[in-house]
Order: C-alpha cells, then sequence, then structure tokens
C-alpha cells in the first residue's frame, strides 16, 4: 500500500500569498473599525508644520491689545476729562510708585506691613497701596527710607467704598479677621453675594474705582443698617510687591 | 572681643527684640500668628535681676513696642506685671531651670500680656458702642500667642537664661 503524504507546501497557511491577503481584509477592517482616525493623526503630524494658526494667533492677539489699550487710553482720557468737570481728584501715572514689603505682620494683633519707600521718595501719610487685586491699605506713617502701612483687615481700618451694581456707598471696617464688615446707611440695601465692591469714584481720600473686595455673605438681620462680609481680593499675607499712589491735590 | 560680647549681651540681645518682630519668621508662626517675642527676652533677664529693676525694663521694653505699632492701646502694663512677677520667681528662687518650667512661665506671661491688650479694647469699642466683633478674633490670637509662646519658650528662655547667668556671675 501506498501511504498518500502532502506536500508541506500545499498547505494554505504555508502559502505567502494567502497571508497578504489576510493582512490587506485586516488592515480594511481596522481602517473601518477605526474610522480613519490613524489616517487623521497621520496627517496631523505631517500638516502641522505648515498650520496658519500660531503665527496668525499671534497677530490677532497682538491686534486685540492693541485696540484694547486704544479703548483703554480713550476711556482714561473721557474718565479725566469728565473727572475735571466734575471737580474731582485725578490721578496719573506719575503719582505711582511700586515698592517691595520689606516686613509683613498680618496674624497677630496688628495687621500691618511695611514698605521700603519713604519720606524721601515723596511718601505721606494717607497714601493708598494697592497691590495685585486691588486696594490693601493707607499708609499710616512714614521714617525717611520706610513707611508702615495699616491693612484694610486691622481693626481701627475704616474706609468709604461704593458697590459699583446698586450704586451705593458705605464704610468697610475692619474687623481683625481676613474679612473686614461693610456698613450700608440704609436698612434693605439692594446689595447682593457676589457684588463688587470699589473705591468711591467720588473720594478724596482714595483713589476712584479701586478694586477692594467681593461680598461674601450679607447680614439681613442687623438693625438699622445693612451688614455685608467681604472678601478681600488682594491677598495681603502673599504680597510682596505693591504700588503706592501718591496722593496730591 | 568675647569679654565686651559677655559685657553687652543684654543689650544687644535687647535691641534684637524689634528686629525679631519687624522680621516675624513664617517658619516660625502658625497660620500668621507669632508668638510674644518680648516674653522671651524678659523672663530669663527678670529671673537673674529681681523684679524692680525687670518692672522698669518692662517699661522702657513696652514703651518701644509701642512706639513701632503706633496703636491706640499700650503694652507696657502687661510687660510691667509681667517683669515685676518673674523678677519675683527669681528672687524667691522659686525658679528651676527645666524648660517646662519656663515654657509655663512664658505661657502664663504671654496669656497676662494678651488679655490686658485685648481688654483695652474692648473698653473702647464699649465706649465707642461698637459692635464686639473683636471678640472672637482677640480670644483666638490670644490662644495662638500663648500656644507658640510656650512652645517657643523652652529654647530661646533657656539660651538666653544660659548667656546673662554667665555674665552676670563673671561681673561678680
Amino acid at each position: 500500500m501506498v501511504k498518500f503524504r502532502r506536500l508541506s507546501t500545499s498547505r494554505w497557511w504555508n502559502n505567502r500569498k494567502s497571508w497578504i491577503i489576510i493582512l490587506f481584509f485586516l488592515i480594511l477592517l481596522i481602517v473601518r473599525l477605526s474610522k480613519t482616525f490613524i489616517f487623521r493623526d497621520v496627517y496631523y503630524f505631517i500638516t502641522k508644520p505648515f498650520w496658519p494658526g500660531e503665527y496668525q494667533q499671534e497677530i490677532l492677539r497682538k491686534s486685540i491689545n492693541q485696540e484694547l489699550n486704544i479703548k483703554l487710553n480713550q476711556l482714561e482720557k473721557d474718565n479725566l476729562r469728565l473727572r475735571q468737570l466734575l471737580d474731582l481728584q485725578n490721578f496719573s501715572e506719575a503719582n505711582k510708585l511700586n515698592s517691595s514689603v520689606i516686613s509683613r505682620n498680618t496674624g497677630s494683633w496688628w495687621k500691618k506691613i511695611l514698605l521700603n519707600k519713604g519720606s524721601q521718595n515723596g511718601v505721606s501719610t494717607g497714601d493708598a497701596v494697592i497691590g495685585p487685586g486691588g486696594l490693601i491699605g493707607i499708609v499710616e506713617n512714614t521714617s525717611k527710607l520706610t513707611s508702615s502701612v495699616q491693612l484694610l483687615t486691622a481693626p481701627n481700618s475704616k474706609v468709604g467704598v461704593w458697590n459699583q451694581r446698586a450704586n451705593l456707598h458705605g464704610l468697610l471696617i475692619g474687623v481683625g479677621t481676613k474679612t473686614p464688615k461693610l456698613f450700608f446707611y440704609s436698612k434693605n440695601a439692594d446689595i447682593q453675594i457676589g457684588d463688587y465692591i470699589l473705591s468711591s469714584p467720588a473720594s478724596t481720600i482714595l483713589p476712584p474705582n479701586i478694586p477692594i473686595g467681593i461680598i461674601q455673605s450679607i447680614d439681613n438681620e442687623s438693625k438699622p443698617n445693612t451688614i455685608a462680609t467681604v472678601q478681600l481680593t488682594a491677598k495681603q499675607e502673599a504680597i510682596d510687591w505693591v504700588q503706592i499712589f501718591r496722593m496730591r491735590f | 572681643m568675647k569679654f565686651y560680647l559677655h559685657q553687652y549681651l543684654s543689650l544687644i540681645s535687647f535691641l534684637i527684640i524689634p528686629l525679631v518682630i519687624f522680621w516675624n519668621p513664617s517658619w516660625l508662626s502658625l497660620m500668621g500668628y507669632q508668638a510674644y517675642w518680648p516674653i522671651f527676652w524678659l523672663l530669663p533677664w527678670a529671673l537673674i535681676h529681681g523684679p524692680f529693676k525687670s518692672m522698669l525694663v518692662g517699661f522702657l521694653l513696652g514703651f518701644i513696642l509701642d512706639t513701632i505699632n503706633a496703636d491706640f492701646y499700650t503694652q507696657i502694663p502687661g510687660l510691667m506685671i509681667c517683669g515685676f512677677w518673674f523678677g519675683k520667681i527669681g528672687r524667691l528662687n522659686q525658679f528651676n531651670n527645666r524648660p517646662l518650667h519656663f515654657g509655663l512661665t512664658g505661657a502664663i506671661g504671654s496669656l497676662i500680656c494678651g488679655v490686658i491688650y485685648f481688654c483695652q479694647m474692648v473698653v473702647k469699642l464699649l465706649l465707642e458702642n461698637s459692635p464686639l466683633w473683636l471678640f472672637s478674633y482677640g480670644v483666638q490670637n490670644i490662644f495662638a500667642q500663648v500656644f507658640l509662646t510656650s512652645l517657643l519658650a523652652p529654647v530661646f528662655c533657656k539660651w538666653l537664661y544660659f548667656w546673662f547667668s554667665k555674665k552676670y556671675k563673671l561681673k561678680i
């Protein structure tokens, strides 16, 4: 009896062509299932150097900044003109003085900071001190080289403020904690949580429209005034550089 | 040089107190609160020099600190009482130099000064008919100050006591 034995080359898995066909169909399947994400990603990397975006975005950003600067200058000029008409206090860049904080005492009885600019640099008692975020305090006294600033959180601090939305004036009083109390002179004042508090535009003590804080809570039980708690926008315990607004009349 | 340093160590360390208050090292403070620094100097000095001298030095120290802080309230009475009391303990030999003793005495001294200072605030508010919002802030401040002072007093007071007593012995 003759034994028939199949040659190994005759099996399909030993055939190269069959594997190529399988691979081809497999690729088609992957392409179908992946919804061509591979192609899209490859296209992304190939075309990346030729995109118009990066450079054009920069141009766009610059032009928007330019436009905003022009608008800001125009508004400042208008503001200055109107303030002159109303005979209110004026401030210019020349009145600003940069200073660094050399001593900070924000957590004990005395809420004060010490700045490295004094009477020698033209700083005087009553000047407003502004940090990143807004007003932080008022110069209490000066030496030749330094000036001491009473913070808005200090128990003796009292500052006139303005609620922009409701067009209401109030008095911000420091109570030692991080959140000073805000007194409005009328009961049922139209104030809401989240309202911005600014320095009064008619103030002769502070520069106008400087951000101070945000109303955190309102005490409706209080009589006869409306009293609110204010979260200050400037973080006094973390400020290293400030601007002193020299008050000149 | 060493002799001079011993001679003027009390004066030098006394003059350093306002500088440390200005410096207010954040790594020695707790949530922004700092220890009552004058106690660290006054306690060891008073233990050696007795009640009356210490009361006068307490007055001087309070006067300098009041000038620094330029406030409505004064630290003089608290520091004078503490100076007298610390000096009295030293004179009566009721003080042993254990760290716990330094910590406890410093904490009580800090409490006395804090309470006297806070009472002045409360009296002013009552006279002005203002609401007592400062109450919780004051109590929190006193507790933080007492805690930190008691924690650091064994280190600073013991070290200064060692130096002051060494100088005192040299003088004798």
